[in-house]
């Protein structure tokens, strides 16, 4: 029961949300349209899917600043991977490995150097971004039509899809994640690991080297954003994604995520990303100036954590 | 006596020009450029431009090196901040500066003209006197052109939306107050139904803000501008992805490849381009006058022109859409 309520607490903030704006609107029924499902559906993406990347890391009691760093080179190196005459597919995975390579990066300094992941990271944050503009020779990198400028458009094709393909890619890969992280041991470890890295180590856990995997994996899900970001824009921007690893760490923790580690739900990041894309298009729609967004947006972050704390306090 | 002195006061001013002249015509000006970003096609032409006049000025004699740094992302005010008192600070003949905001950049160019640094801006206006010149469209009149164009394709009638550019950035905003102050007197026809949401600083941002926008007013606009180049692209990725690219009245401003491509393919209905090339070069030569002492204008206007398939490919145009950038940049 508490753990069903638990697990509601956001889904009833979505619909609150959702629900609050579409009595503000004077044509709720297009707010409510599945165009503009759809639009947020897309708008969400990038978002989300570094959320199941950031769930598992803020799980396993870490941080990654370095998201939106990654974001703009994956998709700069993707772009340039088109460019160079790369099979859309090729360019895609080296995009998603670009991130990989990133998220070991990361994990390999936080372990084998002892920094931790909050410094580590924001270390990244900076090289990522600086490679990304070094490689991308300080211009948006314009590439040649392909299906990868598919993924998130909102009419699919073909049309019985209904959303984006990076919508469903997002929803299978959430999927995977959830079960991944509650009926692997692989998932069982990275809580143990959150929730006491001492104990979890004297059980005989190889601690090091799951945060290695763990970064690693999250790092392949950024890379995969990166790419979802240089599909929407049709270009690869090294200047893109600035400040969007907060909306991640946001959305996993409105979305339940602890960052004391060893609490969190990909449910629930996903429901955290949405209720920050619906905010976003509801504020636009209703004509409300951008700063009414921020002051909302920053609002409900602290209240979602602080009815956890509430509740977590009365369980 | 006194003829002596004379001519002994004109011996030594002789030889103090003499002095002066000597090393003035072998030295070399140092000119910083700073664009508001360097991702935009737009500051590439700014760039070729202020090379141009490098070049032309040092074949003259007069050596001309231009040190072309900007922050990369357009709204980052800090970083700019930090360029110009860089190059403050580093001692560089003259500064040539788009400001990213008519406020923020006030000191730090006010600073470098303190310490013998002076500044011509281009592009955008900033708020201070102490500026050499300021180099720029007409960005009132080119909000006008567009309104007069969208005022033609609606026939006088029809709502209108407008999708800002960015709060703070004066360029920006007088286009579109040109827009919207001709549309209400020329055009009393034409409603506008939104005209205080901002695309923010890239394509990104721009295209998120069109899509909600184009959600709630798709069907009820018949026409829409944007004021730059990201709000306009923004803008055509959203109406691409919905559809209705071609079935509303668009109307843009500045130029790019894919707006070329999309005039063509009656997407969009008209862009008024600025002429960065030419705002570059002015830039650099007016800032290198200065310096040798010439007088200049307070304020010199750098063109602009209303595009449209009909007159696209008319040479007038074509130089402008296509300057010769691979010629000035390697």
């Amino acid at each position: 029961m508490q753990e069903w309520l638990n697990r509601l607490g956001p889904l009833l903030g979505l619909l609150l949300v959702i629900g609050v704006f579409s009595l503000l609107m004077d044509t709720p029924a297009r707010f409510l349209s599945p165009n503009n499902l759809r639009i947020v559906l897309s708008q969400t993406v990038i978002v989300a899917i570094g959320a199941i990347g950031m769930t598992m890391i803020i799980i396993s009691g870490g941080i990654d600043l370095a998201v939106g760093s990654t974001i703009a080179l994956t998709g700069v190196i993707t772009a340039l991977g088109i460019n160079d005459g790369l099979a859309p597919s090729v360019a895609l995975l080296s995009g998603i490995l670009v991130g990989g390579l990133v998220g070991l990066v990361n994990g390999l300094v936080i372990t084998r150097l002892r920094v931790v992941p909050f410094i580590a990271t924001l270390g990244m944050l900076g090289v990522a971004r600086g490679v990304a503009k070094w490689m991308a020779n300080e211009q948006t990198v314009n590439m040649r039509g392909t299906w990868l400028n598919e993924l998130l458009v909102m009419f699919p094709n073909p049309p019985w899809l209904l959303v984006a393909p990076g919508v469903w890619i997002t929803i299978v890969l959430a999927i995977l994640a959830a079960v991944v992280l509650r009926n692997t041991v692989f998932g069982r470890r990275v809580f143990a690991l959150g929730s006491n890295e001492a104990a979890a180590r004297a059980c005989g856990i190889a601690t090091d080297r799951l945060k290695i995997w763990i970064y690693a994996l999250a790092g392949l899900l950024f890379g995969l954003a990166g790419v979802m970001q240089m599909s929407r824009l049709r270009q690869g921007d090294p200047t893109v994604a600035a400040g969007s690893e907060l909306d991640i760490i946001a959305a996993v923790v409105i979305g339940g995520g602890s960052l004391n580690g060893g609490e969190g739900s990909i449910l629930g990041s996903m429901i955290g990303a949405l209720i920050m894309a619906f905010l976003r298009n509801g504020c636009q729609q209703v004509g409300w100036p951008n700063y009414i967004q921020e002051i909302i947006i920053g609002a409900i972050i602290v209240i979602a954590v602080a009815i956890d704390r509430w509740r977590s306090a009365h369980a | 006596m006194r003829k002596l002195l004379l001519i002994f006061l004109i011996l030594t001013l002789a030889t103090s020009c003499v002095k002066n002249n000597g090393p003035s015509s072998k030295k070399k000006f140092t000119i910083a450029v700073i664009p508001k970003g360097t991702t935009h096609e737009f500051w590439k032409s700014i760039h070729a431009g202020s090379n141009k006049a490098a070049q032309e000025l040092t074949a003259q004699g007069t050596a001309i090196e231009v040190i072309w740094k900007g922050p990369l992302r357009e709204d980052d005010r800090e970083q700019q901040i930090q360029v110009v008192e860089g190059f403050a600070a580093q001692g560089v003949s003259g500064i040539v500066l788009a400001p990213l905001d008519n406020r923020a950049l006030v000191r730090p160019v006010d600073d470098a003209q303190r310490a013998g640094v002076p500044t011509v801006i281009i592009d955008s206006g900033l708020e201070s006197n102490d500026i050499v010149s300021f180099v720029a469209t007409d960005n009132r009149k080119g909000g006008t052109l567009a309104a007069d164009r969208m005022g033609q394709l609606l026939n006088g009638k029809g709502k209108v939306l407008v999708l800002r550019y960015a709060e703070g950035s004066a360029s920006t905003t007088e286009r579109e107050e040109g827009f919207l102050s001709q549309i209400k007197q020329k055009f009393p026809g034409i409603e506008l139904v939104s005209t205080d949401q901002y695309a923010g600083a890239t394509r990104d941002t721009a295209k998120r803000a069109s899509e909600n926008l184009l959600n709630r007013f798709s069907d009820v606009v018949q026409g829409i501008f944007t004021p730059n180049e990201s709000s306009t692209a923004g803008m055509l990725l959203a109406l691409q992805d919905i559809g209705k690219a071609g079935k509303i009245s668009f109307v843009g401003f500045d130029a790019s490849q894919t707006f070329i491509d999309a005039l063509n393919a009656d997407q969009l209905h008209g862009i008024v381009v600025q002429n960065p090339f030419n705002m570059g070069y002015l830039g650099v030569r007016t800032m290198v006058d200065s310096l040798m002492g010439k007088p200049v204008e307070k304020k010199i206007d750098t063109g602009v022109m209303l595009v449209t398939k009909d007159n696209m490919s008319s040479p007038e145009v074509q130089a402008l859409l296509h300057p010769p950038l691979d010629q000035y940049l390697k």
